[in-house]
């Protein structure tokens, strides 16, 4: 909304700078967003709320100028004509629906000379930027702006039948509208029609058959109010914004459309001549004005101040509202029309907590009686997070919303159904994701793009399915890798490609950090814990990366459900008494065919070795010139030890050896 | 021999000597039990009295000598008796670790500020970002054919009966507070959607914190002190801070919170548009008739809410331009976080 400095001093005394008051008006809740000096005046901009439809006015917003700078609002008195011109026309107004439009009146202006405004008018309009169409459309205008109540000028001689009908559209109907655009009409829409067809959308834009010109010689002036629903809805349908629209939604004051409209007419009469030869009106003229109830103690409490009665009396008198004294430092305060957006005790708290100021409100500190939760979801995620990040891995944020497309080239459609969007602005908003590994893949396409040689990132956050027909969430966490893991050390650069295991290396640090020890590593990628599957590390497949455009490199994605290992946590740890004494450790090493399982091996190994054996890992494993092709080289590392006694070579060596013979045995290992 | 005799024989041997084999051959022949310098001390006694303490003078001084030089050479051949040659130590050498990631700058925000109000007493919460029409809107006041909707556009699923991806953290009020009795103070962060086309300020998909303290004697007066604390933690003890009246239809009295701006300390640059504020924060007393929507008196109970853009927050501390940036995850760029 933009309101001069001059036209705003037609209506109050103002003492302050332009300047001044914009920083008033600002700290009041007027956010002034611009202040630019033009023709003379100052225009401010300013951003009016969406419950102020009184400060869509000149006049509204010259209330409030009053009321902050402790000033009075001049508002000229109304002239009614009360004897209309020479011939008195015979006029009909018909509505359809009172709720549809709760008052509608009609002026008739014979006579007129329709041409240019003066100059004062023209340049009042172009500072608040309207341009100017002929002396008859820009005192509507005018009025608008002022009063913020739309206005319309029909060319009466172009109205059939001596009838406003204001009814609801029929299907199939159109009008072109005064910008030249034909709109194809619904039951939905709110029209003003003369007898045969539809004349303005009303509350939105007038016809284009019925405008004022230069030609026109006699005026419809319409004022109405219409409902504030049906208006939104029909401008949105129609898909047309209008300065009429944007007050009718939001409502105006039915109290001042009759004097509003005669002062448009005054001033044609006096801008263009002619009379006033019919005034007719039919609705509502008053609302029921409510009453409420205040007492001091009440603002108080909320505010935390403590503001005397007189004070607050004399704030809410400023802005218009009417008060009359009750017992207990209490008051009613009657609610004037033009403040709909005040219906409760509340909505006063707000208006004298914004005269007195904001800033002169005090700074308190509440007492927080704080609720103390165990360990919740949100610190394990943390804790998972920040593990990942010291393995080096990097958060990624991606959207929760994709295209089905991509999910289809990473063969997620069939038995499928995504939980869908009813209305995206693009493509890639057509779903809500049922998995974090398309969106990684995507990173690492664009990070490849961008000459990233290794990439290793992660991301936890929700997918969604459908589950009996209802949406449902999960919580997961996405790893993805790809390139050559870098590694500088003391004897130079070592260049290994990522893979499965270093996701699987990853999700081992984070499952025993969360006390989590009975998972497995399937052959096919899966991830289990406690013998359920909560997720799957994957190679991605070659033709999902050619939709993506990543080329010549492995992807490799480990997706888990959160929800479904987080059940698993176990925090809580028990202290194992220290070794008391120590142990023997005994290495083996084998040849082994390549296709023999290390997790089998070391299955046997502790099965075989009985209760001395604490550990057994491996420490090595090479192929190479030593080693014949299709076969690998392995050490494995055993240590025994007894809790109770220090053990004896003689002891350990009969143990030890029969474990070696069980692995040649089994599978056919060579013991080195 | 004489000692300077064996003086001279031992610098020309020592010149020649290039292997450990051939320097310890060496200080055996010199220094070892049965070497040359213990024969000489053998002959000490035979010595005339007078002569006794010169020449063991003169013998030590050669047994010194030796030890020097055989030192010496050691260090030649091996390169010091400590450090062998692999062990170069160069301490300018790129240190061996693997190398860390980084959280990203949106979930730094989130957890920074989230710290803060739980030093408080706050509670953290999290609600789904699927949500119905009743929490996202009707439950906070929010009628449906009204204007004030028009700030909250939002994506709707389809055939889901008014389901829909909630447009702010807001909605996780109602939940809260429909599921437990005061006192509350609670802060909540999440993801939030508003079909609004994306460019360099506005995405689809951003992130909120939400914040709401609730009792029975809960003042505007302590919204102010409560955000004032934070604003300084986040932002800095120098900031300044101002309340100004707004709307939003949950809350009322409704203030916008802005602070100095951190750019130009108020003076006027591009970042705040030459105004010298900074709009960080909606805020105000929760509205009575969302405390009626939840089941709690309003006569007994106030409270505070507000809510935050973490984007914005993130971009005006690390000086970002581009809230795109955000959701490309160049790794260039979320490794400078």
């Amino acid at each position: 909304m933009k309101v001069t400095y001059n036209w705003l001093k037609d209506f109050v005394e103002i003492k302050i700078s332009p300047k001044e008051l914009a920083e008033k008006f600002t700290m009041a809740g007027l956010e002034v967003t611009s202040l630019e000096e033009k023709g003379g005046d100052f225009v401010f901009e300013i951003e009016i709320t969406s419950n102020r439809p009184d400060w869509l006015s000149v006049t509204g917003i010259a209330r409030e100028a009053a009321a902050i700078t402790n000033s009075r609002l001049k508002l000229p008195a109304v002239k009614k004509q009360k004897k209309p011109g020479a011939a008195v026309v015979p006029f009909i107004i018909k509505v359809d629906d009172r709720r549809d439009c709760p008052l509608y009146t009609a002026k008739i202006i014979r006579g007129v000379k329709v041409g240019p405004s003066p100059d004062w008018l023209r340049k009042r309009l172009e500072l608040v930027g309207c341009r100017s169409i002929n002396n008859i459309v820009d005192i509507t205008n005018y009025i608008l702006f002022t009063y913020g109540e739309p206005l319309h000028a029909f060319d009466l001689d172009k109205l059939s039948g001596n009838t406003i009908n204001v009814r609801r559209a029929k299907n199939g109907e159109k009008i072109t509208t005064i910008d030249g655009q034909e709109k194809a009409l619904s039951p939905d829409i709110l029209l003003i029609a003369d007898q045969k067809r539809p004349v303005a959308i009303a509350g939105v834009m007038g016809g284009q058959d019925t405008e004022v010109s230069y030609a026109t010689k006699n005026i419809l002036l319409e004022a109405a109010v219409f409902n504030l629903i049906v208006v939104r809805r029909g401008r949105r349908i129609l898909g047309i914004q209008s300065e009429s629209s944007y007050r009718f939604e939001r409502g105006v004051n039915l109290e001042a459309v009759d004097s509003a409209a005669w002062q448009a007419v005054e001033l044609m009469q006096d801008l263009a001549g002619g009379d006033c030869a019919l005034a007719k009106s039919a609705g509502l003229n008053k609302v029921k004005r409510k009453s409420i109830i205040l007492s001091s103690t009440a603002v108080n409490k909320i505010l935390g101040l403590d503001i005397a009665l007189g004070r607050i009396e004399k704030i809410l008198k400023s802005l218009g509202f009417n008060i009359q004294a009750k017992p207990k430092e209490a008051f009613a305060v009657k609610i004037p029309s033009h403040r709909p957006d005040v219906t409760s005790g509340i909505d006063l708290v707000e208006e004298i907590a914004r005269i007195y100021g904001y800033e002169n409100i005090p700074q308190t500190l509440p007492t927080v009686r704080p609720q103390v939760n165990a360990r919740d979801t949100r610190d394990t995620v943390s804790l998972i997070k920040n593990i990942l990040v010291g393995l080096g891995s990097n958060e990624v944020i991606t959207y929760s919303l994709t295209d089905k497309d991509l999910l289809k080239d990473f063969g997620m459609h069939e038995g499928f159904e995504a939980v869908e969007v009813l209305n995206p602005l693009s493509k890639e908003q057509e779903v809500l994701r049922p998995s974090l590994t398309p969106g990684l893949a995507t990173c690492v396409a664009y990070n490849l793009n961008q000459r990233q040689d290794y990439i290793n990132i992660f991301e936890v956050a929700g997918v969604f399915s459908q589950l009996n027909n209802l949406p449902r969430e999960e919580l997961k966490l996405g790893i993805a890798l790809c390139g050559i893991k870098p590694l500088l050390l003391k004897q130079g650069l070592i260049k290994e490609p990522a893979g499965l295991l270093d996701l699987k290396g990853m999700l081992e640090v984070v499952f025993t950090r969360l006390g989590i020890n009975d998972y497995d590593f399937k052959t096919d990628g899966a991830v289990y814990v406690a013998a359920e599957k909560i997720g799957l590390m994957e190679k991605l497949p070659g033709s999902a990366l050619e939709k993506l455009d990543i080329k010549n490199r492995d992807v490799f994605v480990a997706a888990l459900s959160l929800d479904r290992l987080l059940v698993h946590i176990n925090t809580g740890r028990k202290f194992s008494p220290l070794p008391v004494y120590p142990g023997i450790s005994r290495d083996i090493s084998l040849i082994l065919k390549e296709d023999i399982s290390i997790g089998d091996v070391l299955g046997m190994i502790k099965g075989a070795a009985g209760p001395l054996l604490k550990d057994a890992k491996v420490t090595d494993y090479y192929k190479g010139k030593q080693i014949p092709a299709g076969f690998r080289g392995l050490t494995i590392s055993c240590l025994y030890r007894s809790d109770e006694r220090t053990l004896t070579e003689a002891e350990v060596s009969p143990v030890h050896s029969e474990v070696c013979k069980l692995l040649a045995g089994n599978f056919a290992a060579q013991i080195r | 021999m004489d000692i300077e005799t064996i003086k001279a024989q031992i610098d020309s041997e020592i010149q020649n000597i290039n292997s450990t084999q051939n320097l310890e051959e060496f200080r055996l022949k010199y220094l070892g039990r049965k070497g040359i310098l213990a024969q000489l001390t053998s002959q000490i006694p035979l010595l005339p009295q007078e002569e006794r303490a010169l020449f063991g003078q003169q013998v030590n001084a050669l047994k010194n000598r030796i030890l020097s030089l055989v030192s010496e050479k050691q260090k030649s051949i091996t390169g010091g008796p400590i450090h062998r040659k692999a062990d170069i130590y160069d301490i300018s050498m790129p240190g061996i670790a693997q190398e860390l990631g980084r959280l990203h700058p949106i979930t730094q925000v989130i957890d920074e500020i989230c710290t803060i109000f739980n030093r408080m007493g706050f509670s953290i919460v999290e609600g789904p970002d699927i949500e119905t029409e009743f929490n996202n809107f009707t439950g906070l006041n929010i009628p449906l054919e009204h204007p004030s909707r028009d700030a909250f556009d939002t994506f709707y699923l389809k055939g889901k009966d008014k389901l829909l991806l909630r447009s702010h953290t807001s909605p996780v009020q109602i939940r809260v507070m429909k599921s437990r009795k005061p006192p509350l103070a609670i802060v909540v962060p999440g993801r939030v959607y508003r079909p609004d086309a994306t460019d360099a300020s506005h995405s689809f998909m951003f992130h909120q914190i939400e914040g709401f303290m609730v009792s029975e004697n809960i003042r505007f007066s302590d919204l102010k002190g409560v955000l004032e604390l934070v604003a300084r933690a986040v932002f800095g003890k120098d900031i300044k801070m101002r309340f100004r009246p707004h709307f939003f239809p949950f809350t009322e009295p409704s203030a916008e919170v802005d602070i100095s701006c951190i750019i130009c300390k108020g003076k006027g640059c591009s970042v705040c548009g030459r105004k010298g504020w900074l709009e960080i924060l909606g805020s105000g007393m929760i509205h009575p008739n969302v405390f009626k929507h939840v089941g709690y008196d309003p006569k007994k109970y106030t409270g505070f809410a507000f809510g935050m853009g973490i984007e914005r927050i993130a971009m005006l501390k690390f000086g970002i331009d581009d809230i795109r940036l955000f959701f490309e995850n160049d790794l260039r760029f979320l490794k400078q976080f």
